[in-house]
């Protein structure tokens, strides 16, 4: 590699590291900071004295550990739900010979022309109408709506890219379609299932719209709409909100180190490979 | 006409398989955007109940100033943030290209951004702007520098809060284009490379020659995605300005989502949404092409 | 074979299915004749020891009748939306605080109780609000809600600030914006007022006491539409926004969140600012956490240097809009007769006076024998004084006219705050400013009647 392009490298790198990771740490030092240390402009880079109380004080005097409590149930059903019926799905419309098959890849796509963004207000009356607003009932009936079509296409090119002949020389064996499935494809299959299980995870967790609109008690809040509350609802607690976001983003980075190169190679199937 | 054996094998299984997903579509897409349809055509303000008005909502949003302002906002935001997504990927990709060890690592590291929910991230962003030196990092480092005196108020004039927002979408976004640039990259033959070197080709020639072309589909992939994506966001514009100061930042999400929850007028409210959908046939038409083309 | 993969699949949805079940929310078992469970809304305040006192209060209540309460809280920001969308999923609360416009913006939608007989019960209790207080609750000759305490504004200034200059604490809007410029000090980041147009009653309340005490007002006596087009509204426009214009305020003022003011006052980035009491709570508050004898020392000077003044007063007098919360009892509660009962408990001059002891001077309490009984808590210093009087400057939403729903509609519209926005950001002149502001409002009294 030419000299230019080792200090090219060299010079970009540390520039996007820069980037990444400059508004993580200014989150992370205000998450140490006392209130008095954020209004007062002290010890700006490097909190000193440095403290864990709104760690704790978010955890013992705020709602934070429901809304905590309730992202993750709403994600863990979400999650279910979407892999089951995306997996399904997305096996049939890859490997499974119908009329029609080429109008639902197409259906997929469509989908995205009715968006979160138009989709909440009618969505709203819906579930207000099945009594499911103000609940997690509400976000567990309507995050599908955006997981599944993603984690859909997703699985579509996944099965695609599997080698058909293992199941057809299953089936050569004798076995029934649901035995290849299961024994053949399956543990094949799995890392595509668990980049999508992990992508509807990463939806869901993060959603903010239609729990904003959705749901109105504030035990039954998610964190996005709990930590959009602090901010504006709220007084003198910015050193929370902080330790807030810190928290929110810990568990989709930990599931995330592990399957990354699963998640970045899902990624890159969709876009790359079409 | 009866289809053959195999076929007909088949479509049973796939019914069953496809029925969770009919079951949704049908109940939860399709049935709320009937009724979106209808609610558009009724004056229904939250409290009283709707009339049908016909397209009074429509001929009212398509003369209503905030709404050319709503439009132009969304294509700025929209484009101005996709144009620096497409060079930081590329200028990303082209970094990571140039790495062997520690490679992963660091695509890793440069994904954090994608994955941090866009409410964590707006908070951030709009701190970073604050003119409150406390918490604006900008401004506590401008400061601390010497260069300015006064902590500047990014996010209080037009300008400089559709710039927050945009560079604030931008961050969340650019390490999707930069890692579909990298596998586009690696994509790419060898022989075409070296083919272009033995002609006495430069770096920038080849990166113009074999890399761009190369990337064409990615791009198009990545750049359709986004500004789909984009153009429906609510969250950072949200929860960074809440559309304002004013009327300066205000996207089609967030004033659908004004309309609605504080005017309280929900006919008014669907309809704004409702604009988008020809936008959205456009890009989604021009999308397929490119994505299912390659689909046997 | 089909079966089998049947009932694999049908497992894993009824597991998701039930799964669903256990997320949805507890429902509320049917009211009982004995032990009633009824659903109280509060508002949220800035003073978190009000809002403690007042969930106790409702305790106690149920402890004494058998029953429950579960007090659910809504804020500053969220206080329409919530009722709203309550109202659409048919899921009201029993008993609600209600702010200044909302009793007859509920009433006009037909979701509250008439508690004209209630109240008569509760005058003869407790006794009755001051004149200028009732109309807050009474619509088309019923009475809606029962009036409860008034959260007003105060001009906050720093006292220290004015004395090094020599200006006079100001008493009027025109003082106010001209000590501004006395005080001024951007090279120090220091700056004469900070009165933010957002969509918080500190944005909307302060504009309405501007446009009142001008004599400006987009309805008339008999509660009708009136144009806004007026001298009065001009002169209220420029001083709206000439604020901005004249740099006085600190740059990102308009952006500021609820408690941005309250935040820049304590930080010592401002010298006046419209609040409620809060401010002086957090600094009592500031003092009792003191870290040590110095930091004790300097926070003790910042609470007695600053000054809670009455509101500016205008051209036509000091009128000032103010949060005035009352209860209602809506029209779906299972048991109305509790509902009446808990505030009834709730309004007794007893369980008034002790939220009204951990309020921080915030809550001033209306009825006649609570009030009479506040006035020795108020006369604890010179601000807390200031706080006892907040009744008599107060004026409601809609003045001059009743509050009507198209007047609540008016309000909650935001288009009060966002006309002067659009002088300041989009640089419109005050001219088009209150046209556009005319218009709006014009078409919320079409849309509502009247």
């Amino acid at each position: 590699m030419s000299p230019t392009a080792r200090v090219f490298t060299v010079a970009g790198i540390v520039l996007f590291l820069l980037i990444v990771l400059v508004p993580f740490w200014w989150i992370a030092s205000m998450s140490f900071k006392t209130y008095e240390q954020i209004q007062f402009a002290t010890s700006i880079y490097v909190p000193k004295p440095f403290i864990w109380d709104n760690y704790t004080l978010l955890w013992t005097a705020t709602r934070f550990p429901l809304w905590l409590r309730n992202s993750v149930v709403t994600a863990v059903l979400v999650t279910l739900l979407t892999t089951v019926i995306a997996s399904l799905a997305g096996y049939a419309i890859a490997r499974l010979r119908f009329p029609g098959r080429e109008s639902f890849a197409s259906l997929i796509l469509v989908l995205y022309l009715v968006p979160p963004a138009l989709l909440f207000i009618p969505l709203y009356r819906v579930l207000a109408e099945l009594g499911a607003t103000n609940s997690l009932a509400a976000l567990v009936l309507s995050y599908p709506t955006f997981t599944v079509p993603f984690c859909t296409w997703l699985l579509i090119g996944f099965f695609k890219a599997l080698p058909r002949e293992l199941e057809e020389a299953a089936f050569v064996d004798g076995a029934t379609r649901t035995a290849a499935l299961t024994r053949v494809l399956l543990p094949l299959a799995a890392p595509g299932i668990v980049a999508s299980a992990i992508f509807a995870f990463t939806l869901s967790w993060n959603e903010f719209l239609y729990a904003l609109v959705f749901i109105q008690d504030e035990t039954r809040l998610t964190v996005p709409v709990g930590l959009n509350l602090l901010i504006y609802g709220d007084v003198f607690s910015w050193g929370q909100l902080m330790a807030a976001s810190v928290i929110t983003t810990l568990p989709v980075v930990a599931l995330y180190m592990f399957i990354h190169r699963w998640m970045v190679e899902g990624l890159a199937a969709g876009s790359v490979k079409g | 006409m009866r289809l053959p054996r195999a076929l007909r094998r088949d479509t049973g299984a796939a019914f069953l398989f496809l029925l969770p997903l009919l079951v949704l579509v049908i109940g939860l897409i399709a049935y709320p955007f009937a009724r979106a349809i209808w609610l558009s055509l009724t004056d229904k303000l939250v409290g009283y109940p709707e009339r049908f008005v016909g397209l009074r909502n429509y001929a009212y949003v398509l003369d209503d100033d905030t709404f050319h302002e709503v439009v132009k906002n969304t294509l700025v935001f929209t484009v101005g943030s996709l144009v620096l997504k497409v060079l930081t990927g590329l200028a990303m990709a082209l970094v990571l290209n140039g790495v062997w060890r520690g490679r992963n690592f660091f695509r890793g590291l440069f994904l954090l951004p994608w994955i941090t929910s866009t409410v964590v991230i707006a908070l951030t962003w709009r701190w970073m702007f604050d003119a409150f030196p406390g918490r604006g990092f900008f401004n506590s480092v401008l400061i601390d520098t010497g260069l300015i005196s006064h902590p500047i108020a990014f996010m209080a004039t037009p300008a400089g809060a559709m710039g927050a927002v945009i560079v604030a979408n931008w961050w969340r976004a650019f390490p999707f284009f930069g890692v579909s640039y990298l596998a586009g990259m690696q994509a790419i033959p060898r022989e075409l490379y070296d083919a272009a070197s033995v002609d006495g080709a430069g770096a920038w020639h080849r990166f113009r020659h074999v890399t761009l072309p190369g990337l064409r589909h990615v791009m198009i992939v990545t750049i359709v995605l986004s500004f789909i994506l984009t153009i429906n966001d609510f969250n950072i514009v949200y929860v960074m300005t809440r559309g304002g100061p004013g009327t300066a930042t205000q996207v089609f999400a967030t004033y659908s989502y004004e309309v609605a929850f504080n005017q309280l007028r929900w006919g008014r409210g669907v309809t704004i949404s409702i604009f988008l959908v020809p936008v959205l046939i456009v890009a989604i038409a021009l999308i397929s092409r490119y994505l299912l083309k390659d689909r046997e | 074979m089909a079966h089998r993969r049947v009932s694999r699949r049908h497992f894993l949805m009824g597991a998701a299915g039930a799964g669903a079940t256990l997320a949805l929310g507890a429902r509320e078992a049917p009211a009982q004749k004995k032990a009633a469970s009824l659903r109280l809304w509060i508002l949220k305040t800035y003073v978190e020891p009000t809002n403690k006192a007042i969930e106790a209060s409702a305790q106690r209540w149920a402890a004494k009748h058998g029953g429950s309460v579960t007090v659910e809280y809504f804020t500053f920001e969220d206080m329409q939306t919530k009722y709203v969308a309550a109202i659409e999923n048919k899921n009201t609360p029993d008993v609600g605080q209600l702010e200044t416009s909302a009793p007859a913006r509920f009433a006009g939608m037909g979701q509250l109780l008439d508690l004209s007989g209630f109240a008569k019960q509760i005058e003869s209790q407790v006794g009755k609000p001051p004149a200028n207080v009732a109309p807050v609750t009474i619509v088309d000759g019923k009475t809606w809600a029962i009036p409860w305490y008034i959260m007003a504004p105060f001009w906050y200034v720093w006292r220290d600030e004015f004395e090094k200059k020599k200006v006079k604490l100001p008493t009027t809007f025109e003082e106010a914006k001209a000590a501004a410029h006395a005080l001024n000090r951007p090279k120090d980041n220091f700056y004469g007022m900070g009165q933010s147009w957002n969509r918080t009653a500190d944005g909307y309340g302060v504009m309405q006491g501007l446009m009142y005490s001008y004599g400006a007002a987009w309805a008339g006596k008999d509660g009708k539409y009136r144009s806004i087009k007026t001298p009065a509204m001009q002169k209220v426009m420029r001083w709206a926004t000439d604020i901005y214009k004249e740099g006085i305020q600190p740059a990102d003022t308009l952006t500021w969140t609820g408690s941005g003011n309250n935040e820049n006052f304590i930080a010592h980035n401002i010298a006046q600012t419209s609040n409620g009491p809060s401010i002086t709570f957090a600094m009592e508050n500031a003092v009792a956490k003191a870290t040590d004898a110095a930091d004790r020392k300097k926070k003790e000077e910042a609470l007695a240097n600053h000054v809670a003044l009455p509101h500016p007063a205008g051209p036509e007098g000091r009128r000032m809009w103010a949060i005035a919360m009352s209860f209602g009892v809506f029209k779906n509660s299972k048991d109305p007769e509790a509902a009446m009962s808990l505030v009834a408990h709730l309004l007794s001059p007893e369980e008034t006076l002790g939220v009204m002891k951990d309020s921080y001077g915030q809550f001033a309490p209306v009825l006649d024998k609570g009030r009479a009984a506040s006035k020795d808590y108020f006369n604890k210093n010179d601000n807390y004084r200031t706080f006892g009087k907040a009744a008599e400057w107060f004026v409601p939403t809609g003045w001059p006219g009743p509050i009507t729903a198209a007047a609540a509609e008016v309000q909650a519209s935001n288009v009060l705050t966002d006309a002067p926005a659009k002088v300041i950001v989009d640089k419109w002149s005050v001219d088009q400013a209150i046209e556009w502001e005319d218009k709006k409002i014009k078409e919320i009294y079409s849309t509502l009647g009247a």
